[in-house]
């Protein structure tokens, strides 16, 4: 993998998107089965992503799909995909997540940096990249996931994350970098 | 397949990790719970704001077409508008402007009011504008002169011409209350009338209440008296109907002079004249027609929605950049902990 340029990734990261994502829809909104059934891994492996802890991401992930389900009238299908919705909800409910377990670490006088992560971001996947996952801070695997694994564009990714493009593309940049270097180690 | 094979995009995306079949079921169970209707708060905001405005404006716009009706009942153009006052303290005034007679010379005709039969109380006030010092001087000597003519008199005057130029004189002028209306017509005569205002306050339930009081005082004093003159009264007794007797007479006094007064009242009406000089009157500038103080009308009331609406902003612009610092810090707080 080569890295170009400031929030680089491959040709085929927004190749792929499915049919309801593809575009901002028009008209109706689809029903809410339909979105969960198509949204569910994603929302799933951000959240794995975000917080590294697998059974937080899947209650945070239900969390979300319930507040999704609650506010699903208000979703304007004009103002950004249903995946960019729901990554949004997501967010909001891990920066509540992330809150309550620093309060909870600081109780207990561990810090989040003294306990390190044990979980596996993915199914099988090599072990000197679980290794520099879990070494990334959680906003930068949070990029990694909404570029890489969500296959977000740019302008939705930034606009999720509540900062720039540019900002995103850098951060998503140096978290790729890092992951890069730490397997260019491990081959050498 | 070797990670060096891969790069390491296509490896996180191979190996992404999938959601549990307990949690599929869990989200996909949602459906079939009842769903909360909630109203789009965004959508609500962008026909709210708009339907606000063209409240706002159209408010601005009833309150002018009303503000601006044409005179009612006004003689030949003239512009009355009347309260007469009843004696429950309710009722009407009588309030004459004639204004739109301000630059006119014509002689102005009061208007009709109250009823002769009964006892009511006038009180007029008028703004008449004369040409110069000589001629306020003149128009003084005229109005006392009316109301003397009438049967009445000028219960004070008071003439300034300062050295600055210009010049007014202010009358009391009391008239017998069945002269007032020609009384308010010549005096409205002596120069440009440039305001008139009118109120009757019917006294006629007043008058009647302090009869009965009277009456029924006159009883008690007439009873006491014969009281007193038994023979077979103690001492003790005899001396508290003496002094039963003395506040009646006390009470009956009083009413008799309060009667005096409301009668007084109503039949002399009282009139506040002022005349004045250009530099002292200003005229009162009147807008032509009734587009024009409609719109006058309009345009005021508007003004004055905007003032309520900037003593609103005013007293919630500290609370919405309490609530604008809240928002940043707790953003940047969320950078910090996802940076952790």
């Amino acid at each position: 993998m080569t890295i170009r340029g400031p929030g680089a990734v491959s040709k085929d990261v927004n190749a792929a998107l499915t049919s309801l994502d593809a575009a901002p829809l028009v008209g109706a909104p689809p029903a809410f089965a339909e979105i969960a059934a198509s949204q569910l891994d994603a929302v799933y492996r951000y959240l794995v992503y975000l917080t590294g802890d697998r059974a937080a991401a899947e209650d945070l992930t239900a969390e979300t799909f319930e507040k999704a389900f609650r506010t699903w009238r208000r979703f304007d299908p004009r103002r950004g995909s249903p995946r960019t919705w729901l990554c949004r909800i997501a967010r909001s409910v891990a920066v509540d997540w992330f809150r309550a377990e620093t309060r909870r670490r600081r109780r207990e006088e561990t810090y989040a940096r003294d306990v390190p992560l044990s979980e596996e971001f993915g199914d099988g996947l090599p072990g000197p990249l679980e290794e520099a996952l879990r070494e990334l801070s959680p906003a930068e695997r949070e990029v990694v996931a909404l570029r890489v694994l969500l296959e977000l564009d740019g302008p939705s990714a930034a606009r999720v994350l509540g900062i720039s493009q540019t900002a995103c593309s850098t951060r998503l940049s140096r978290a790729l970098r890092r992951l890069e270097e730490r397997m260019n180690d491990v081959r050498e | 397949m070797s990670a060096s094979e891969l790069t390491v995009e296509r490896l996180l995306r191979a190996h992404a990790p999938h959601a549990p079949e307990t949690l599929r079921t869990r989200v996909l169970a949602l459906e079939s719970a009842p769903q909360q209707r909630n109203t789009p708060s965004r959508r609500l905001v962008l026909v709210a704001l708009p339907a606000a405005i063209a409240i706002a404006v159209l408010a601005a716009v009833v309150h002018g077409v009303v503000g601006s009706g044409s005179p009612r009942a006004v003689p030949a153009n003239k512009s009355f508008s009347s309260q007469t006052q009843g004696a429950d303290g309710t009722g009407a005034t009588v309030d004459s402007s004639a204004r739109a007679r301000a630059d006119s010379k014509q002689p102005l005709t009061a208007p009709s009011f109250g009823a002769p039969a009964r006892l009511q109380h006038t009180d007029a006030s008028l703004q008449v504008r004369v040409g110069d010092v000589d001629a306020l001087a003149a128009a003084t000597s005229r109005a006392t002169r009316i109301a003397t003519s009438l049967g009445g008199y000028a219960q004070s005057v008071d003439y300034r011409t300062p050295d600055g130029g210009g010049g007014a004189s202010y009358l009391e002028l009391r008239v017998p209350a069945q002269n007032v209306k020609t009384a308010i017509a010549q005096l409205g005569a002596l120069g440009t009338l440039v305001s008139q205002e009118l109120s009757v306050t019917d006294l006629q339930q007043t008058f009647r209440r302090q009869s009965e009081q009277i009456a029924q005082l006159r009883r008690r004093v007439a009873a006491l008296r014969a009281a007193l003159t038994g023979v077979s009264l103690p001492e003790a007794q005899k001396v508290l109907l003496q002094i039963r007797l003395a506040e009646s007479k006390r009470a009956l006094a009083q009413r008799l002079n309060a009667r005096k007064g409301t009668i007084s009242a109503g039949t002399t009406a009282q009139i506040s004249l002022v005349i004045g000089t250009e530099k002292a009157i200003a005229p009162v500038a009147h807008h032509q027609g009734r587009l024009g103080r409609m719109m006058h009308s309009a345009v005021g009331f508007l003004a004055l929605e905007g003032i309520i609406l900037l003593y609103a902003l005013i007293v919630i612009s500290p609370l919405a950049l309490v609530a604008a610092a809240v928002w940043v810090w707790r953003r940047r707080s969320v950078e910090r902990l996802l940076a952790a």
